[in-house]
């Protein structure tokens, strides 16, 4: 029961920090590596506050998420303004995933460098985690369906007409990263007190490519895909654990034949939602067409009228 | 003053190879617009290839260094045809793009962990440890010949792209490929000709980051500092990429030795930033804009 309640739990954590991941290249598409920076960020930030000194939990993960989305201003400023393109930030990122991961294993004080940040105390339970799943991807959904939603997808079709339309680029880029990074950083704030320790290595530029992965995955424009694809990567490799070592060379190939063969991945540009579960159900029930209020019937022909005005 | 010196000396060395790191990157990039992420796992690549040419094959010190540079650049140009080349033809977006060259990146780097294994293993043949005096100064007999062997390299690059006919239709392709395409120019043997050298050029890097330092899966890290030069110097710009990666070369090496050598790599990063504040640009930048 521990076992699975601990795949449930780290399970959930990733779903936590892909759900942002998806918001920053899924719908806005700029290309992230480096995103564990901001885990790691928010994972230091909460245990200091909590266990050096002593603030409640919910504001060490409060004041996690605050820290990443801070940071990701370092990052984000210089790199997204408009008519910059994505490798900037791309490149940036990458440098600022190393720079954060320096900086931690090489602060002794107070965080204990490479050695690691031990005696942080168990708060994270499967319930807190689920119901901070619920709530995260409910306020990520309601974000992607409204207008800010819809900027960044148009800023990831082309960015020059989303600009024409008056999008102001810089500022919903901005916006999308720093979402994406207060998600990582309350993630990261929940790892930490899972795991009970933390250590600047468990944030290297593989759990990097793994957020990644899983929005790749899980489908571009998408947020039940990546949802899925982040809980089935931390599910499958336990049950796969004899290819644990290919895990990588795996996740590397089927990036490559993912954009080759099908780049929209499990659930791109389609979302799994009640009306659509509905249907599926309907489908199976009833077998064949039924008219329902989604089909309509062809409408009549109009030879008749438009035949004889010549 | 000596210790100025003889971080100006280093930095220079360092620098050289950033910049023909830079430029091989800037290369793919000015021409088909996009980061070839694999370039780091190209070097890694390279020094292995030596690295077994010469412990396991026994091949003389010099071919051996010969096989790696035909290896990184057959291994190149093998992903250009089998994963950057189909989506450019399906005018995949650049996100794709980018996620495919990340792809193999992860897929090589973590194939070399898998096949080879992750520890450091030195290169055989060559002691980096001898140390050359030019007056005040002491320097590496490695860096020395580094320096020598990538101003040679980049000179022999720029006789290549601004003399040669070849050398043209990369300029061509790098400024317009749509209508260098239009005005006849082979496209396709252009990638292939960019990749190779690109290849090339990674190879060079990695056997001698594997010289200088030890050949391991991550070797190609370093390639996070081509890709920092080619920003600051401005993104594709092949003389930029040049002045970006002597530039953070020899400051890099005077923070190492003036400040600290730890901090190395974060004011690597610091730089770019500062860098990107000021001059969105970089250095020597093109401002180019997407057309509708």
């Amino acid at each position: 029961m521990g076992y699975l309640n601990s795949i449930f739990i780290l399970g959930g954590i990733n779903v936590l920090a892909v759900v942002g991941v998806a918001v920053l290249t899924g719908y806005t598409g700029l290309f992230t590596i480096g995103h564990a920076a901001f885990m790691a960020i928010g994972g230091y930030t909460a245990a200091v506050l909590v266990v050096k000194l002593n603030q409640p939990f919910w504001l060490g993960l409060v004041a996690a998420g605050f820290a990443a989305a801070l940071s990701s201003l370092i990052v984000g400023y210089p790199t997204l303004r408009s008519k910059l393109k994505g490798d900037y930030f791309a490149i940036a990122m990458l440098g600022f995933g190393e720079a954060v991961r320096l900086l931690l294993n090489n602060t002794y004080k107070v965080i204990n460098g490479a050695i690691g940040f031990t005696g942080i105390p168990l708060y994270t339970t499967s319930l807190l985690v689920l119901a901070l799943d619920i709530v995260g991807i409910w306020l990520i959904r309601n974000f992607v369906i409204s207008q800010y939603g819809k900027n960044c997808v148009a800023i990831r079709e082309q960015e020059v007409a989303a600009e024409l339309m008056g999008i102001d680029v810089m500022k919903t880029k901005l916006w999308a990263l720093a979402i994406s990074a207060f998600y990582a950083g309350v993630a990261g704030g929940l790892f930490g007190f899972y795991m009970t320790y933390l250590v600047p290595s468990m944030f290297t530029s593989s759990k990097s490519s793994d957020l990644l992965a899983a929005v790749v995955f899980g489908g571009i424009n998408s947020l039940t895909g990546p949802v899925l694809a982040a809980f089935l990567l931390v599910a499958l490799p336990e049950l796969l654990r004899f290819l644990y070592v290919w895990r990588l060379v795996i996740y590397g190939l089927l990036f490559v034949i993912i954009m080759i063969f099908r780049p929209q991945g499990l659930l791109g540009y389609r979302d799994i939602s009640w009306a659509s579960l509905k249907r599926f159900a309907g489908r199976l029930g009833g077998g064949g067409r039924r008219s329902g209020p989604g089909l309509k019937s062809p409408p009549p022909a109009r030879v008749a009228a438009s035949g004889g005005g010549r | 003053m000596v210790l100025f010196l003889q971080q100006l000396v280093t930095g220079l060395s360092i620098g050289g190879i950033y910049a023909l790191l830079a430029v091989g990157y800037a290369l793919i990039f000015s021409i088909f617009d996009f980061t070839n992420w694999a370039f780091g796992s190209l070097m890694m690549v390279g020094a292995y290839g030596g690295f077994f040419a010469i412990s396991a094959f026994h091949f003389p010190f010099w071919w051996g260094i010969v096989f790696a540079l035909i290896l990184a650049g057959a291994v190149s140009i093998f992903v250009e045809f089998v994963a950057y080349r189909p989506l450019r033809h399906r005018g995949a977006p650049r996100l794709f793009l980018m996620v495919t060259a990340m792809g193999v990146d992860i897929f090589l780097t973590n194939l070399a962990v898998v096949l080879i294994g992750g520890s450091f293993r030195p290169f055989p043949g060559v002691s980096a440890q001898q140390v050359v005096h030019l007056g005040p100064v002491n320097v590496g007999r490695l860096d020395l010949i580094a320096a020598v062997i990538s101003v040679s390299a980049l000179l022999a690059l720029w006789y290549f792209i601004e003399k040669t006919k070849p050398g043209l239709a990369i300029r061509a392709a790098s400024h317009d490929t749509a209508t260098a395409g239009l005005m006849g120019i082979n496209v396709s043997s252009v990638a292939f000709i960019v990749f190779s050298i690109s290849g090339v050029i990674s190879a060079v890097a990695g056997t001698f980051f594997g010289i200088k330092y030890a050949v391991w899966p991550y070797l190609g890290g370093i390639s996070n500092k081509a890709f920092i030069s080619s920003v600051i110097g401005g993104l594709g710009s092949l003389p930029g990429a040049v002045l970006g990666g002597v530039v953070l070369g020899v400051l890099e090496t005077m923070v190492s030795g003036y400040i600290s050598s730890t901090y190395r790599d974060l004011f690597a990063f610091t730089l770019l930033v500062l860098t990107l504040l000021f001059l969105p640009y970089g250095l020597m930048g093109k401002k180019v804009q997407d057309k509708i």
